[in-house]
C-alpha cells in the first residue's frame, strides 16, 4: 500500500522554469502617432559641416511658387524666372534651372501629380496637401540635389500612389514619394504616404528627417523608406508599416543613423518567392534593414516583422549602440525563412541605452561577428527568446 | 559422487535462470506489478477468471498502468489449452521530449498522459511434465487497439501549448513464453522461471521471471517474483526490474 501510494509522483522532466522562459510574451510593438516632446532643433550653422546643406533655414527662399490643387485641376501662382510649371489637369510638371525655389502646395486631387526637373535644390512646402496619382508616383524629383520637404505647421498632407505605374523612358518613378537625390524632411506638420504599386518614400540619394515631422508611410507593396545612400533621423515621429511579400519598413543602402526622435516600423509580409530562369529565390521582409552601419545614439527605434522569416533588423555590416531604445521583435512562422529579431551579419557593440530583442522561433539575435557588450550595464538577461541589455 | 534427482532439478532450474537473465545495467528502472484475481473452475477443462492489476515504474514513485481482465480457458487435451482473454489498460504514457538539430535546444515536449487501450488475446499453451517439473510453451497472440486522444504538447519553437491527437493506432504482438515449474514435495512454496520474447516485426522485449508460488487450501493462490524486462534496440522504454506479487481467489 505504501509503495501504490507512494506511486502517484510523476516522472517528467521539470521544465517549468524553462517554458516560463519559452513563454516570454514580447513587448508590444504597434504604430504611435502621438507627437514628441523633442529638444528644439538647432540648425547646422557651419558651413563646413556636411550637414549645412540639409537644413532648410541654411538657404534663402525668396523665390515662390505656389501650386493649389483642386480635383482635376492645378492653378499655379507665381512665377520665378527659370523656371516652368506646365499642368494637365491636375499633373504639374516643374522644370527648375533656377537657384532654390520654395514651391507651396496645397488642395487636393484624386488624379494629380507633381514632377520636377533640374539639378538645383528647391523645397516642397505642404500645406494641407492631398495629392493621388492613379497612374504612379504622386511626387517625383528626377533632379539630383536637395529636395525639401517641410510641412506646414500643424498641416495635414498626404500622398498616394497607384497601383500601375505608367513608366516614362529613362526616368525612374520608385515610389510614391521619389526622389533622385536627398531628401530632408522638416518642419511641425504631418504627412500621410500610402503606397499601392511601389515604395512609400524612396530616395537613390540619402534620406535625413528632422525633429517634429509627424511621417506614416503605409505600403501594400514595396519598401516604405528607402533610400540608397544612408538613413539619418535626427527626431520626428516616423511610423511605417509594410504588407507586401519581401518588403522592407525601412531599407537603408548606406548608413542607418538614429540621433533621435521615435522609429516605429512593422513589417507584416511574408517571404517572398521569386523564380527566374529556373532559379528560385526567396526573400524575407525585415522592419529594418540596412546595408552598411546601424549606429543607435539616442532617440526610439522600435522595429517588428510578423510574416514567414521576417526580420526585426537585419543588419549586412555592424550595429553599433550607444544610447536611446532600441526594441525589435520577430514573431513570424519559419516555413521558408528563419524570423529573427536582429540579425548582424557584422559585429554588435553596445555601450549604452537599452536593447530588447525577442524572436518567437529562433535566438533573439544572431551575430555572425563578434558580439561587444561594454561594461556597466544594468540589466543583462539572455533568455530562449529574449535578450535585454540596459545601461 | 551421484546427485539426487532433486538436486538435478535444482541445478537445472539454475542454469536455466542464469541463462535468461542477462546483466542489468544502472541506467535500468524499477518498478512493481501488484494483481488481485478470481479464478472458477466450471468443469474439468472450463475455467474463466477476472483480474486486476497496478504497476509502477521509476523507481516505484510513478504510476504506470492499471488494468482490468477476464479471461476464459479450454482444456483441448490433457497437454494442449486454448484460452482467450480480453483487458481494458489504463496506461499513464511516459514523457517524449524532442530537440533542435543542434541537440540542444528544446523542441517539442509531450508530458506523461493517462490514456485508454484495449487488448484481446488468444493463446495455445502446451505442456510436458518431466516428473515433478513442468514445462510448459505458450504462444499468444495479441491485438491492442489504442484511441485518439488529444493531448497537450509544449512546442519550444512557438513557445505555447498546443493541442496534439495521438492517433488511434492497432498493434498486433506474437508473445512466445517458456516456463518451467517445480512441484518440490512436502514444500509449501513451487519455484517457477519464464523467458518470454515479445514480437513484432522485430523483437519489442523480454521478460524473464523468477518466483515462487504458494497455494492455501487450495483455494488462495499467491505468487512473488521477480521480472526483468529487457527492451527491444528501437524501444524508447528502459530496462526495467520489476518485483511482481500476485493473488488469485479460486472457487
Amino acid at each position: 500500500m505504501g509503495l501504490t501510494m507512494a506511486s502517484c509522483q510523476k516522472d517528467d522532466t521539470d521544465l517549468a522554469d524553462v517554458i516560463a522562459d519559452y513563454q516570454v510574451q514580447p513587448v508590444g510593438i504597434e504604430l504611435d502617432f502621438s507627437a514628441l516632446t523633442e529638444a528644439p532643433d538647432v540648425p547646422v550653422t557651419d558651413e563646413a559641416d556636411s550637414a549645412f546643406n540639409d537644413y532648410v533655414e541654411n538657404s534663402s527662399w525668396s523665390k515662390v511658387i505656389e501650386i493649389s490643387f483642386a480635383d482635376n485641376t492645378a492653378t499655379v501662382n507665381g512665377s520665378v524666372s527659370g523656371v516652368s510649371v506646365q499642368t494637365d489637369g491636375a499633373h504639374v510638371t516643374v522644370v527648375n534651372m533656377s537657384g532654390p525655389v520654395k514651391f507651396i502646395v496645397s488642395g487636393k486631387t484624386a488624379n494629380g501629380s507633381l514632377k520636377f526637373y533640374g539639378d538645383k535644390r528647391f523645397q516642397i512646402y505642404l500645406n494641407g496637401a492631398e495629392i493621388a496619382n492613379p497612374k504612379g508616383a504622386a511626387i517625383n524629383n528626377q533632379g539630383s540635389k536637395s529636395l525639401y520637404v517641410v510641412m506646414a505647421d500643424g498641416s495635414v498632407n498626404r500622398l498616394q500612389d497607384g497601383t500601375d505605374y505608367v513608366m516614362v523612358d529613362e526616368e525612374d518613378q520608385k515610389a510614391a514619394l521619389f526622389s533622385e537625390g536627398q531628401i530632408i524632411f522638416s518642419g511641425k506638420g504631418g504627412l500621410t504616404v500610402i503606397a499601392q504599386g511601389r515604395g512609400g518614400i524612396r530616395s537613390d540619394d540619402y534620406i535625413r528627417i528632422r525633429p517634429g515631422v509627424n511621417i506614416y508611410v503605409n505600403s501594400t507593396a514595396q519598401d516604405g523608406l528607402r533610400a540608397n545612400d544612408g538613413i539619418i533621423m535626427d527626431g520626428g515621429v516616423v511610423n511605417v508599416n509594410t504588407t507586401g511579400a519581401g518588403a522592407k519598413g525601412v531599407r537603408s543602402g548606406g548608413v542607418m543613423l538614429v540621433n533621435g526622435g521615435r522609429l516605429i516600423a512593422i513589417s507584416d509580409g511574408d517571404t517572398r518567392i521569386e523564380t527566374a530562369d529556373g532559379v528560385t529565390d526567396t526573400t524575407a521582409c525585415a522592419a529594418l534593414y540596412c546595408d552598411t552601419l546601424v549606429t543607435v545614439n539616442a532617440g526610439m527605434l522600435k522595429l517588428k516583422a510578423t510574416g514567414d522569416g521576417g526580420k526585426g533588423l537585419n543588419a549586412k555590416q555592424d550595429v553599433k549602440v550607444t544610447g536611446g531604445s532600441f526594441q525589435a521583435v520577430a514573431t513570424g512562422t519559419r516555413e521558408l525563412k528563419k524570423p529573427k529579431g536582429v540579425k548582424v551579419d557584422g559585429n554588435f557593440n553596445i555601450s549604452g541605452g537599452y536593447f530588447y530583442s525577442y524572436s518567437r522561433r529562433s535566438d533573439p539575435i544572431d551575430v555572425s561577428g563578434n558580439t561587444s557588450v561594454a561594461p556597466g550595464y544594468k540589466t543583462y538577461e539572455l533568455k530562449p527568446k529574449v535578450l535585454t541589455i540596459a545601461y | 559422487m551421484a546427485r539426487s534427482k532433486r538436486e538435478q532439478l535444482i541445478i537445472l532450474l539454475l542454469v536455466f535462470c542464469a541463462a535468461i537473465i542477462p546483466t542489468s545495467s544502472l541506467a535500468d528502472d524499477g518498478g512493481l506489478v501488484v494483481s488481485a484475481g478470481t479464478s472458477h473452475k466450471f468443469d474439468k477443462r472450463l475455467s474463466a477468471g477476472f483480474e486486476v492489476e497496478f504497476r509502477s515504474r521509476n523507481s516505484f514513485r510513478t504510476a504506470d498502468r492499471v488494468s482490468l481482465g477476464v479471461d476464459a480457458s479450454y482444456k483441448l487435451l490433457p497437454w494442449l489449452k486454448a484460452g482467450v482473454g480480453y483487458m481494458l489498460l489504463i496506461d499513464n504514457n511516459r514523457e517524449s521530449l524532442s530537440y533542435q538539430d543542434d541537440g540542444i535546444s528544446y523542441n517539442n515536449w509531450r508530458p506523461s498522459y493517462w490514456g485508454l487501450r484495449h487488448r484481446l488475446n488468444v493463446s495455445l499453451t502446451g505442456s510436458y511434465k518431466i516428473q515433478r517439473v513442468e514445462l510448459s510453451l505458450r504462444e499468444r497472440w495479441q491485438y491492442t487497439y489504442r484511441p485518439s486522444k488529444m493531448i497537450d504538447n509544449f512546442d519550444f519553437d512557438e513557445g505555447e501549448w498546443e493541442d496534439h491527437e495521438v492517433r488511434g493506432k492497432g498493434k498486433n504482438v506474437l508473445r512466445s513464453r517458456l516456463q518451467l515449474e517445480w512441484d518440490i514435495p512436502k514444500c509449501k512454496f513451487d519455484p517457477f522461471a519464464s523467458v518470454e520474447f515479445h514480437t513484432t516485426r522485430e523483437l519489442e522485449k523480454t521478460r524473464f521471471i523468477l518466483g515462487v508460488a504458494h497455494s492455501l487450501k487450495k483455494k488462495h493462490d499467491f505468487k512473488l517474483y521477480y521480472r526483468y524486462q529487457l527492451s527491444g534496440k528501437s524501444s524508447d522504454e528502459p530496462n526495467i526490474h520489476l518485483m511482481g506479487l500476485a493473488y488469485t481467489y479460486k472457487f
